[in-house]
């Protein structure tokens, strides 16, 4: 919740309760994180950075020029010398602020709840020395915060002044958002995803093929997944205008269905095409979605 | 189906709120602002579903409870009767039921009593009903009720009356009752022997447009057996200085046989005195003299009975007789043989007469007494002046007591100079009127002794010629009766005292006139001394719905009709009140028989006895023919129902008696309750639904 007393501008995205959860949860997530990227990153680039991030164990494999020899002379152990760029992967956040992302039925809109998704994925992966970076897009590329150790903060502050005001479109952005990522990267999208799946994942499959790993976010409002309407009434599209006069009564369980579908789609298609796939709706905790989603890497790591 | 104010059902446009309710209300003005319609779009169908009617019933019960209000404010009535009758076409049913004296003929009462009780019960329950009684006059029951039982009651406890036939009065009720009716179908049932006689009173009525007169007659074609004793004249005499009386009683047979051997018989306070057998043609009258008898000092209640017939009001006729009807009178003449002729005429004159006598006492001016002055009601000075000495103070105390005296001015009428008390101014010598003479030429027909002239055809006063006369001077303060057609004065009258004095300025005799050969001499005669005599005659008989005047009648003049211990009795020995309406001394005389009026403070003294007997124009049972009747009140045939149910009433009326919206307005009212209640019913299954 916002406390206006954090310096940090992006630290009213970070609930306690949340970081509670996540606190419990943050030996794990460094495991996860640190084997998944240290499987991932066989021959990792070599690190440019001069920023000293920490020791740790020579392992079989490990460069022994990077061996820290006068911690070998005091401890009579081998250390190896680890910087940002060295131990840490890029992770940027693309973070779909269309007009749709505006609608929340429960006081919490699906922006605000993927601004908290976005920051705690952020500031996990901030813990974890990854480079953070954040794009924002519609149905263009609205803001780009390229992945750095140092854009934490820069990114929580985009993340503070998303305005969702435009029609979304996933294509276009995505594919100009493939010119971003020439590192590998973990992609992490959040979004509605209103757009037929097929089309969903013609804008994401190319992230992936560009080998990052993409992880997404689904958010709906419960409103969206179990219209709960009674009264008959003039229903707009946000983002194009459009009414369409609606009685809900009837109208309700086939649009449950349908939504079930889309849902069902885009899982099944983002597990074909190695896509990790979270459906998150946002009457669920937000630690929830969290635990949802290190739990998925977890497994996906481990089936890798 | 027609309305009164059709113009409501512009407000059936009004119809459209519900449906818009149902249409629009059920979709929110809201504008649900949501992410996509993606999957929305792919349902086309639900998204038109807002333009149906979710639950027809309500509509229908809605717009139902709206037309009804509307109708009920456009104010429909029906037209058709058939209809009108299931919404409220009870009838207002007036039975009118003949009382008079002729519905004793046979059994013709029981018979009408008998149908009118049918015609209460016949009566639908919704139907209201009066019953009129009415004979001469007409009065009703409790109005326009539909308690059976005291129509029932009415009618079993009324009674013949002694009263005669109108229908005017019974009907011009029944016109009022219909007319304040709210029913809309009007009816009269009129149960009556329709006679004649009581058919002149009809002309005026005219009932309600659509009223259906019913007529029942409750007589027969047989032929009709009535004697009625018409009335009776009663003969005077003295024998022995007792006054008798001779009553001759007349008899008619309004049947149409003849009837032989008829018993009439004379009654004296109900005893039978004697009986005597009449026979009578058919349609035919027979006279009955009956032996004479002797009066008391009082009034005798006498009766005249004939046998009993089917009618029997009429077969009696009750009258009283009271001694002294007697005008004693002096003529006073000259002496001799030429006074006697000189009162010729006049003593012919009176001795013909019985209502009053007049005992004649004829003394010449030179043999009458003070006694004979004394004794006498009126003093007849004929030709001669008034005599001198102590009898001609007699005659000016005798009219200064309230005497009559009337002067008859010939040659030899010679006054004293000097007493002018009698006379109004001095009398003149002869004066003679030339070639056929004169006659009278003004006449005061307002005095009681030319009050019988008045009439055209009862006599005609300018036919006797007067050759001389003696001119008499009056002051303007003197009442000239009559003037001779040169303006002198015929007649006078001059008071004096309590008394009165007439002046005829001519001869009683034919010597200066031919006035007594004339045929207005006798009732002339009788008339001016009758005035003298100030007398009254004496009734005998009144006639039943006639009001008794206490103060009027004589004999009971000196009663205090105010008094508590005044007691009157009608025939039946029932005390009844002495005023009528609240009127002391006004009695209404509605029965036959005799009625007994004393105070009771007076001791022994004898009561006065009034006799009343039944009007005999109801005697005759001449029939009219009851279609007749009906439609002369109706303005159309008897039976015509189908005027009747057809009848134009105004719509408003129409609609007022009708009240359909009413019925409207309830039916409205029910819808909406009922849709209140299941719209609320449904809410709330739809809100527990949504939980």
């Amino acid at each position: 919740m916002p406390t206006a007393a954090t310096a940090s501008p992006g630290a009213r995205f970070i609930d306690p309760k949340v970081l509670v959860r996540i606190g419990s949860l943050e030996l794990a997530a460094r495991f996860v994180v640190e084997g998944f990227i240290n499987g991932l990153h066989k021959a990792p680039y070599l690190g440019i950075s001069v920023d000293f991030a920490e020791h740790r164990g020579y392992m079989p494999g490990d460069d022994i020029r990077r061996i820290d020899w006068r911690l070998f002379a005091r401890t009579d152990r081998f250390y190896v010398k680890q910087f940002e760029a060295d131990t840490n992967t890029n992770f940027s956040i693309l973070f779909d602020v269309s007009k749709s992302m505006s609608f929340g039925s429960r006081g919490v809109t699906k922006l605000d709840y993927g601004r908290y998704l976005a920051a705690c994925l952020s500031y996990l992966s901030s813990r974890q020395r990854d480079r953070v970076g954040i794009v924002t897009f519609d149905d263009d590329i609205v803001e780009r915060v390229p992945p750095s150790a140092k854009h934490f903060d820069v990114t929580l502050h985009t993340l503070d002044k998303i305005v969702a005001g435009r029609p979304g479109a996933l294509g276009p952005p995505l594919y100009k958002a493939t010119e971003f990522f020439k590192r590998r990267s973990i992609l992490v999208v959040i979004s509605d995803f209103y757009e037929e799946p097929e089309k969903v994942l013609d804008a994401i499959k190319p992230l992936r093929f560009a080998g990052n790993d993409v992880i997404v976010f689904h958010i709906l409002d419960p409103a969206e997944v179990d219209f709960p309407y009674d009264e008959s009434s003039s229903f707009a599209d946000m983002e194009t205008g459009q009414k369409i006069p609606v009685v809900p009564d009837k109208l309700r369980d086939e649009y449950r269905e349908l939504v079930q579908d889309h849902i069902r789609s885009l899982s099944q298609l983002c597990s074909q095409n190695r896509i990790d796939y979270a459906f998150v709706n946002t009457k669920v905790p937000l630690d929830h979605a969290l635990f949802k989603y290190l739990a998925m890497r977890h497994k996906m790591t481990k089936v890798r | 189906m027609s309305f009164l104010a059709p113009l409501f059902f512009a407000a059936i446009a009004a119809l459209g709120v519900p449906v818009l309710i149902h249409m629009i209300q059920r979709q929110r003005t809201d504008l649900v602002e949501f992410p996509s319609l993606m999957f929305v779009r792919k349902i086309p169908f639900h998204s038109l579903r807002r333009q149906r009617v979710r639950h027809w019933l309500l509509l229908l019960m809605r717009c139902a409870a709206l037309v009804l209000l509307i109708a009920a404010f456009a104010r429909p009535f029906l037209r058709s009767t058939a209809l009108a009758a299931v919404t409220g076409g009870s009838r207002e049913v007036v039975v009118l039921l003949d009382q008079s004296y002729s519905m004793g003929y046979g059994g013709r009462w029981e018979q009408a009593k008998d149908i009118a009780r049918g015609v209460v019960r016949d009566l639908a329950p919704a139907d209201e009903a009066t019953i009129v009684f009415f004979d001469s006059g007409a009065e009703s029951s409790t109005r326009s009720t539909t308690d059976r039982a005291s129509l029932l009651a009415a009618i079993d406890s009324a009674e013949l009356s002694t009263g005669t036939t109108r229908y005017g009065p019974a009907l011009q009720l029944t016109q009022g009752i219909l007319e304040d009716s709210d029913q809309p179908l009007l009816e009269a049932v009129l149960i009556s022997d329709f006679q004649r006689v009581g058919l002149d009173s009809a002309g005026s009525v005219l009932l309600p447009p659509g009223t259906v007169l019913t007529p029942v007659s409750v007589s027969d074609d047989s032929p009709t057996q009535n004697v009625s004793v018409a009335g009776v004249s009663v003969q005077r005499d003295l024998f022995a200085d007792r006054e008798r009386a001779i009553v001759t009683a007349r008899l008619a047979n309004r049947g149409s046989e003849p009837v032989a051997n008829l018993r009439v018989a004379l009654e004296l306070n109900g005893r039978e005195l004697e009986s005597l057998p009449v026979s009578l043609d058919a349609d035919g009258p027979a006279t009955v003299t009956f032996a004479p008898f002797t009066l008391e000092d009082s009034a005798m209640p006498i009766s005249v009975r004939a046998d009993a017939d089917r009618l029997p009001h009429d077969d009696v006729f009750h009258f009283t007789v009271a001694p002294g009807d007697v005008v004693p009178i002096l003529i006073v003449g000259r002496p001799g043989n030429t006074g006697r002729a000189a009162n010729l005429y006049l003593r012919q004159a009176l001795a013909i007469g019985s209502s009053p006598a007049f005992a004649v006492t004829e003394r010449s001016v030179d043999q009458v007494t003070a006694a004979d002055v004394e004794a006498a009601g009126v003093v007849v000075l004929n030709d001669v002046g008034l005599p001198a000495g102590a009898i001609g103070a007699a005659i000016t105390r005798f009219v200064e007591d309230g005497g009559g005296l009337w002067l008859a001015l010939g040659e030899n009428a010679r006054w004293p100079g000097d007493d002018l008390d009698l006379l109004p101014g001095p009398i003149e010598g002869p004066a003679d009127r030339d070639g056929r003479g004169g006659s009278l030429g003004f006449v005061d027909y307002s005095h009681p002794v030319f009050s019988v002239f008045s009439t055209p055809r009862s006599g005609d006063l300018t036919a006797p010629r007067f050759f001389r006369y003696r001119p008499l001077r009056v002051g303007p303060e003197t009442s000239v009766l009559a003037r001779f057609d040169n303006g002198d004065t015929a007649m006078a009258e001059h008071r004096l005292g309590a008394g009165r004095v007439l002046i005829w300025t001519s001869t009683l005799d034919t010597f200066w006139n031919d006035f007594a050969r004339n045929s207005i001499y006798l009732p002339f005669v009788h008339k001016a001394v009758e005035y003298l005599a100030d007398y009254e005659a004496p009734t005998s008989a009144l006639t039943s719905g006639q009001v008794l005047d206490l103060s009027a009648y004589p004999g009971a003049a000196d009663l205090d009709v105010s008094s508590p211990s005044l007691v009157v009795r009608n025939p039946s020995e029932d005390r009844i009140d002495a005023g009528s309406d609240g009127r002391p001394g006004f009695i209404d005389l509605t029965e036959q028989g005799f009625y007994e009026i004393r105070d009771s403070d007076a001791g022994e003294a004898d009561p006065v006895l009034v006799a009343v007997n039944v009007d005999l124009t109801e005697s005759n049972l001449e029939q009219v023919d009851p279609q007749e009747l009906v439609a002369i009140v109706t303005g159309r045939a008897a039976g015509d129902r189908s005027l009747g149910e057809a009848r134009e009433l105004a719509p408003e009326d129409l609609e007022r008696r009708q009240t359909l919206w009413w019925y409207l307005l309830i039916g409205a009212l029910g819808f909406l309750a009922t849709e209140t209640v299941m719209s609320n019913r449904l809410s709330q299954a739809e809100l527990d639904l949504d939980d």
